[in-house]
């Protein structure tokens, strides 16, 4: 069975004819489409910040214990290290749009370092939970056993490793359409005139920024209590819970 | 709207004023506590938070002067709203099992103990 080929039709305001060629061109509706599925990203963590705000309702006392017990100087470190990443990933494409191609590249492989110094910092804190006993699926974080923590700490927990967890995942996956799209500069595809695919990819990383932007207060900051001296000598300790 | 008209030393300089503001607001977030509004720390860092996303939002992700999109944002943020209040709202308000449940039960020993209690001694049916 053969398939003929129907040419799609544009007409534009003056009722002229067009075949199409292709939508690569259509900037405003590659935008949308992607913020259309940067919503579906803002209804799923939108939903288990709800849920979190929830469980502290009723966990508060917990809450606030387990909180403390996290490293805010790495956490913020890596607040930091974010912040500055989504500077680059906005300066790359800034020097794309006005033609400078090299040094949106080195802005974009300056991104992807920063993305990996803050996986780096992630993997620290995580090992260092998993030493103190404090990780999915061991005694502490498992009801009804001697080394249980109290319910409410072992629900903190639980969504603390799912959210930073599905969070790192995202900035795994960052790294990928980055690199990605430095294969797509390189071979022309991505230029100053046609970036839509850079812009996007930019807004993506925002995106992950904005999320780690109410993650950190959410999980690091509930049970602080200021700046301490302890604080700045867990800085040079091996990086663990305090 | 994005587009290929380019001053770059103005769009520059305004990424550079963002990164600023979001250093100082990262600054306030960690003194806060100990520093004002101690007693209300999850309304202070969370109203804080939402500076800094707005910061973001406007001038990172472009979004000022297009209303539209903001228009979706601020609709899939109702939604969420929405489903939180309603149906997961009233859900919780007329949660029937609230003595047996970790998440809801203050004495989680007794709310476990009492959760295997019961599923051994007879199902629970609703």
């Amino acid at each position: 069975m053969s398939h003929e080929y129907v040419p799609e039709i544009a007409v534009d305001r003056e009722g002229n004819e067009h075949e199409v060629q292709g939508w690569q061109d259509d900037t405003y509706g590659a935008k949308l489409g992607f913020w259309l599925f940067m919503f579906t990203e803002v209804l799923m963590f939108g939903a288990m910040f709800l849920a979190l705000t929830y469980y502290y309702t009723l966990h508060h006392d917990d809450f606030v214990i387990a909180s403390s017990s996290l490293n805010r100087l790495l956490g913020g470190t890596n607040t930091v290290v974010l912040l500055f990443s989504a500077l680059t990933m906005g300066l790359g494409l800034l020097k794309m749009r006005s033609g400078d191609v090299k040094g949106a590249k080195l802005m974009i492989w300056a991104t992807i370092i920063l993305a990996c110094v803050f996986l780096g910092i992630k993997a620290v804190e995580w090992t260092a939970e998993y030493h103190h006993g404090i990780f999915l699926g061991l005694d502490a974080l498992q009801a009804g056993n001697e080394h249980s923590k109290p319910f409410g700490q072992i629900l903190f927990f639980g969504m603390y490793f799912t959210m930073t967890g599905i969070h790192g995942f995202h900035i795994i996956l960052g790294i990928g359409i980055m690199l990605w799209l430095l294969k797509r500069i390189n071979a022309g595809k991505v230029t100053p005139e046609h970036h839509i695919l850079h812009f996007n990819i930019a807004l993506y990383w925002d995106l992950v920024h904005l999320i780690w932007v109410f993650v950190f207060p959410y999980y690091y900051m509930i049970g602080a209590d200021g700046i301490q001296m302890s604080d700045i000598q867990a800085l040079f300790s091996a990086g663990g819970s305090h | 709207m994005d587009n290929n008209l380019v001053d770059y030393k103005s769009e520059n300089g305004g990424y550079w004023k963002v990164l600023l503001g979001l250093l100082v607001l990262t600054a306030v977030t960690f003194i806060q506590p100990g520093m004002f509004l101690e007693n209300y720390t999850f309304s202070a860092q969370m109203l804080i938070g939402t500076v800094k996303a707005w910061l973001i939002l406007m001038y990172y992700m472009h979004l000022k002067g297009e209303k539209l999109i903001i228009t979706f944002l601020y609709f899939s943020l109702f939604i969420v709203l929405v489903f939180f209040i309603i149906v997961i709202g009233v859900d919780v308000i007329n949660f029937q099992f609230e003595d047996m449940s970790h998440i809801t039960s203050g004495d989680t020993a007794s709310a476990v103990s009492e959760t295997h209690g019961a599923a051994h001694a007879e199902p629970a049916h609703h």
